[in-house]
């Protein structure tokens, strides 16, 4: 296992109110080598706090993490880990060279792999021309896509990504999904923290729906959003068949001209459609039922408060 | 071999967000409009080798008298170590303000934390640095002085190097209060007031047998005799630089290891902290 934690809890006091928060609350995880991993969360949910307990720059309060079954206290854990935070402040004294060379350096890097590296990966982030220029200068789409690259100038075997494409114009955040499926071909792992739904969509293939410190739901991507029953959409729809199939369907809504008819099950859908052909309606499609990532999310984080 | 590699990339970085801050280039500057001022200032014309009419801004500081040369070097160079003690002691711990808590800030320490570097090599590597700072800037004045005064006089005084060292040495056990301070309160304002402090306090505590008797309670006396022994001895160590330079010999090593004991004890005290913190 790449990432495993067992009842990790983060708790702590408010500083006037004493009031006790559970930032995290026994959160138990495991991801596997070559997973592209989505952990998504409202505002505030303690996504952003697991990430900082996994990296150990929080302490637990309860519980445990190891990264490639090393204890997360353990700076040898880190080796093999690339890290974007979501707020960084890279120091703007550094040029996108000095700033990757340092990073790098860190994670113990010999010097002419670094050179190299950083070459070749400014290349790829598309800032070979800005390489010599100091971070101060940068906007935030380049500072995102320069610190997606420090991340990798040690060629990790797990990617923390906390928020990738925050400040990223839309041409920069398909790049940078490119560039993420070409490190998930090549065998390494990507833990996504992200807010953006549709890109955990695209990319990952399995998520935990954290919330108020805990994980709500947690699975393969293609299991949580399988829907159950099927759809049916249809044109010249009559009343009188609408109200013989009020019965048989769980959900019917009138759409742009067409009438949409959800069936709990494939009997119920095949009996439909025998009426509506009947009826002289249109058929426009008829698909296994299957829910959005959002409708998913919001769900999820609905019952769990 | 990883840890060497990290702790150099530490140190360079310090020096380099200290070029970038123009915290270097004020010293230097500082430390060069100095020497200049030594190479322009200061005349010696010598009369039969060993015996000399100074002039200073092109007035004449012995009025007539002759003077021992060595005598004239000593008292320059023991004035140059009095900035060093005073003035360079306070320039130094402003810079170190602005050096030190910087890696604390949110958005960077997490990154820093996020490497395979321990959290007490992490701190380290920021203190040597800055000390390097300052030590590189210390070590250029007093050489630049030392050569000039050498160049004029003929006098090479290695004592002025002791001098400088113990002022270095000083420094490195104030940063140690800065670094903990700024550890604890992730402030550059407050770690330098309290380094400061301790920088003020030491010359009325280094008074304590003629101020502790002064007070009316056993306990005061008591502990303004403590204090005086917990603190570092910054005003100590200036005098046993100007013994250095005078060419005397240290009556007492009590306010060196005692001052590293204390840098050592709250250098531990900070690295402790750091490692248990959460960012």
């Amino acid at each position: 296992m790449v990432i495993v934690t067992e009842g990790l809890a983060k708790h702590f006091r408010r500083a006037w109110s004493r009031r006790l928060v559970r930032a995290v609350d026994g959160i138990s995880l495991e991801v596997q080598p070559g997973t592209a991993f989505g952990l998504l969360g409202p505002n505030g949910s303690g996504k952003t706090t697991f990430v900082k307990l996994l990296l150990s720059v929080v302490a637990p309060t309860e519980g445990q993490a190891r990264l490639f079954g090393r204890d997360c206290r353990d700076p040898q854990a880190r080796a093999p880990v690339g890290y974007l935070p979501e707020n960084h402040r890279f120091p703007t004294y550094q040029t996108g060279w000095q700033m990757l060379d340092f990073y790098a350096a860190l994670s113990g890097v010999p010097e002419p792999e670094r050179r190299r590296r950083a070459g070749e990966l400014l290349e790829l982030v598309g800032l070979s021309d800005w390489g010599d220029v100091r971070i101060g200068k940068y906007s935030k789409g380049m500072l995102q896509r320069l610190g997606l690259a420090q991340a990798l100038m040690h060629r990790p075997q797990l990617l923390i990504l906390d928020e990738p494409s925050d400040g990223v114009d839309p041409l920069g955040r398909r790049q940078i999904r490119d560039l993420l499926g070409s490190l998930r071909r090549d065998g390494t792992t990507i833990f996504l923290n992200s807010h953006l739904l549709g890109e955990v969509e695209l990319f990952c293939d399995r998520v935990a729906i954290v919330s108020r410190g805990r994980v709500a739901l947690e699975g393969p991507l293609a299991e949580l959003t399988a829907g159950s029953g099927y759809r049916l959409s249809a044109a010249r729809v009559t009343e009188q068949a609408r109200e013989r199939l009020r019965q048989a369907a769980t959900h019917i809504a009138a759409n742009n001209g067409l009438v949409d008819f959800l069936f709990p099950d494939r009997a119920a859908a095949n009996s439909a459609l025998d009426v509506l052909r009947e009826s002289g309606a249109e058929i426009e499609s008829i698909a296994a039922a299957r829910s959005t990532l959002e409708e998913v999310f919001l769900r999820t984080v609905e019952e769990a408060k | 071999m990883r840890g060497p590699l990290q702790m150099l990339a530490l140190v360079r970085d310090t020096f380099r967000e200290s070029l970038a801050r123009k915290i270097f280039w004020g010293f230097l500057g500082c430390s060069t409009a100095l020497i200049l001022l030594f190479v322009l200032a200061v005349n010696i014309d010598l009369v039969e080798g060993a015996r000399a009419a100074v002039t200073l801004f092109g007035q004449e500081v012995n009025r007539g008298r002759v003077m021992d040369l060595d005598l004239v070097t000593r008292r320059i160079l023991g004035a140059v170590a009095a900035f060093l003690f005073t003035a360079g002691l306070f320039l130094a711990v402003f810079a170190a303000a602005g050096l030190i808590p910087t890696i604390f800030e949110p958005g960077r320490i997490e990154l820093l934390l996020s490497k395979p570097v321990t959290r007490t090599r992490l701190l380290l590597g920021r203190y040597l640095g800055t000390l390097g700072v300052i030590a590189f800037n210390m070590a250029y004045l007093v050489l630049g002085v030392w050569l000039v005064m050498g160049i004029k006089t003929g006098i090479w005084n290695p004592s002025f190097l002791l001098a400088a060292a113990l002022a270095v040495f000083a420094f490195a056990v104030l940063l140690t209060v800065t670094l903990a301070v700024a550890v604890v309160s992730n402030s550059a304002v407050l770690a330098t007031m309290v380094t400061y402090f301790f920088v003020l306090i030491s010359p009325l505590l280094a008074q304590h047998e003629r101020i502790a008797p002064l007070f009316r309670r056993q306990w005061a006396r008591d502990l303004t005799e403590y204090l005086y022994y917990l603190f570092p001895k910054v005003y100590d160590l200036g005098n046993m630089a100007r013994l250095a330079m005078e060419g005397r010999a240290f009556t007492t090593w009590m306010p060196l290891w005692s001052s590293a004991l204390f840098g050592a004890v709250v250098l531990a005290a900070g690295l402790w902290s750091f490692a248990r913190r959460d960012y």
